[in-house]
């Protein structure tokens, strides 16, 4: 039963980190592979506010948030500049960076070490210790930010985004400020990613650079792709089956080592076998 | 004084490595135009076969040395025949053929750790009875003055086939324009496939040669990739010479960067000119 809570702890955490990248990549079409570097500052954040002056997770969430946003507007206005794959890889580039910054700046991160005895969260005396309670938690953030991202989606907003994925042109020419457009959504999306982010840390009470990596944000390219682009459904759905589905796998009885592996290796299959045969993904609306 | 030819010394080597990178990476993305991310993993390929020909069965060096690249060679045509072929006759997008390539990258990656495991490995018998050179006090081992030399080679003969024979001509004719090269009677789909079987041969070889130099890891080809990009964008993408000249400042720049803070900081340094290049000089040193 732990385990199974453990799990639902997982997909929430990844379902919302599922939502956020989805809103750039499926609503905004701009191929972002660096999310795990705002999901990263989000833990880091939260992490450092409440080991070092003790704040309240809840006080920690929202410094969490501001780094990302902050940081995510730093290097979507330089980003704003590039285009098709050299976007993709500007981004590749970026998640090298702060991971490095994670990994070396000692002083304030600890580098490999990690930042350990991050405290669970607690509120009007109420500690969520236990796991079930901290599931309740994340599935509550998690119905949050998908109320956030349907709202955005089916704003106005959402639909200059899906007229400037379609064609960016076109929608230039009716006077639209793309850039402010794909800006907007970039540091929304990294906000989103900073929740996540603060509640990996609090839930494992631990955190190194590692969970940080470009391999992650790779993962997490994965999720919205396998789950549809463009859809929010999609977006938890991805989540929920890249979760499961190697735990899955653990029981087959392979050794550890090659589980992981194994693991790995069903993730890039499962990205090719969608490019070739279904592009959109489980239920997206949107044909990259 | 020392310390500065070392450090030329240092980056001489790398950006002969890096060379071999950006050419292999320079050919397909020319001819092919998209970033094959999948071209990363068949450096290990390269590296493993010779750990597993000379190393574990005891072959000879040189033989082993030309399976490997073959090895990595065959792969990369055999890939680009069932995966990317596909996409391309379906005029699937370039972000469609880089999440593919994404996952080549990991399902071959998760492979070769399944094979080998994931240790680092040396590829070198005998590491202690290395013969060096002192260069004006730096010292350059054995296995480096052949990298080296392998770099140049392969450069000059990529350049002069390239410009100056039938089959040069008829690559560079698919890499303009693929339909018109059909019309006049080339073959493209060989011709493509052929690229590929070179270019993933150079980056073979790329990878045998930082198994000689420092090692091998299965997921050692993303960073390698990666700094063959660089390189190849730093000089000017689709220029032979220009991806050669690329390597070379990017190993100096990571080198100088590395002695002056330290060299835990060398790829967050890689990006970072790639993004002030992207950001500058989106065409590169000698880029047209």
């Amino acid at each position: 039963m732990e385990y199974l809570i453990h799990i639902a702890i997982l997909v929430c955490i990844y379902g919302i980190l599922g939502l956020s990248l989805n809103l750039v990549i499926g609503e905004a079409g701009l191929l972002n592979v660096t999310q795990a570097a705002f999901y990263g500052m989000g833990a880091y954040g939260a992490a450092l506010l409440i080991t070092n002056y003790d704040i309240n997770f809840f006080l920690a969430l929202l410094g969490g948030i501001i780094i990302s946003a902050f940081g995510s507007l730093l290097i979507g206005l330089v980003l704003s500049r590039f285009r098709g794959d050299f976007y993709a890889l500007g981004s590749f580039g970026f998640n090298v960076i702060v991971w490095s910054i994670m990994l070396n700046w000692q002083d304030v991160t600890h580098g490999p070490l990690g930042i350990p005895g991050i405290a669970r969260p607690a509120l009007f005396g109420f500690t969520f210790s236990e796991n079930l309670t901290f599931l309740i938690l994340a599935a509550v953030f998690l119905a949050l930010v998908y109320g956030i991202s349907t709202f955005i989606t089916k704003s106005s907003f959402g639909r200059v985004l899906k007229a400037l994925r379609e064609d960016e042109e076109a929608i230039s020419v009716f006077g639209y400020a793309t850039s402010y457009y794909k800006l907007v959504t970039f540091v929304i999306s990294a906000s989103l990613a900073a929740i996540a982010g603060a509640l990996f840390a609090s839930y494992i009470t631990f955190i190194d650079p590692s969970s940080f990596s470009l391999n992650e944000s790779i993962f997490l390219l994965s999720i919205v792709i396998l789950g549809g682009l463009g859809s929010s459904r999609g977006a938890v759905m991805g989540a929920l089956f890249l979760i499961v589905l190697p735990e899955a796998l653990r029981f087959v009885g392979f050794p550890p080592d090659v589980a992981a592996q194994m693991r790995q290796m069903v993730y890039g299959l499962i990205l090719i076998l969608l490019m070739l045969y279904r592009p959109q993904g489980l239920m997206g609306t949107f044909r990259m | 004084m020392d310390i500065v030819v070392q450090i030329l010394l240092n980056a001489v080597i790398a950006g002969a490595i890096y060379s071999l990178l950006a050419l292999g990476f320079n050919l397909i993305y020319s001819t092919a135009r998209f970033f094959d991310l999948g071209y990363g993993a068949l450096t290990a390929v390269g590296g493993y076969s010779v750990f597993f020909l000379y190393k574990i069965l005891g072959l000879p060096l040189i033989p082993s040395i030309i399976f490997g690249m073959i090895m990595a060679g065959i792969l990369g045509w055999g890939v680009s025949e069932l995966v990317y072929r596909p996409l391309r006759a379906r005029k699937a997008s370039n972000t469609v053929l880089l999440v593919a390539a994404l996952g080549v990258l990991t399902v071959i990656q998760a492979g070769i750790a399944i094979l080998f495991t994931s240790q680092f490995q040396t590829l070198s018998r005998y590491v202690a009875e290395q013969q060096t050179y002192t260069i004006l006090g730096g010292v350059i081992t054995q296995t480096q003055v052949l990298i080296l030399a392998a770099g140049l080679i392969i450069m000059v003969l990529l350049g002069v086939v390239l410009k100056y024979t039938r089959v040069g001509k008829a690559v560079r004719a698919v890499a303009d324009d693929e339909e018109v090269a059909t019309i006049v009677g080339i073959n493209a789909q060989r011709i493509m496939g052929g690229v590929f079987f070179v270019g993933s041969m150079i980056g073979g070889l790329a990878g045998i040669s930082v198994g000689f130099d420092t090692g091998i890891q299965p997921t050692m080809g993303l960073a390698l990739l990666l700094k063959g990009v660089i390189a190849a964008i730093i000089g000017g993408i689709g220029n032979v010479w220009g991806g050669v000249i690329g390597a070379f400042v990017l190993a100096l720049v990571e080198n100088l960067g590395a002695w002056q803070f330290s060299g835990e900081w060398k790829d967050a340094i890689a990006f970072l000119v790639l993004i002030l290049f992207l950001l500058f000089r989106p065409k590169g040193i000698l880029g047209k």
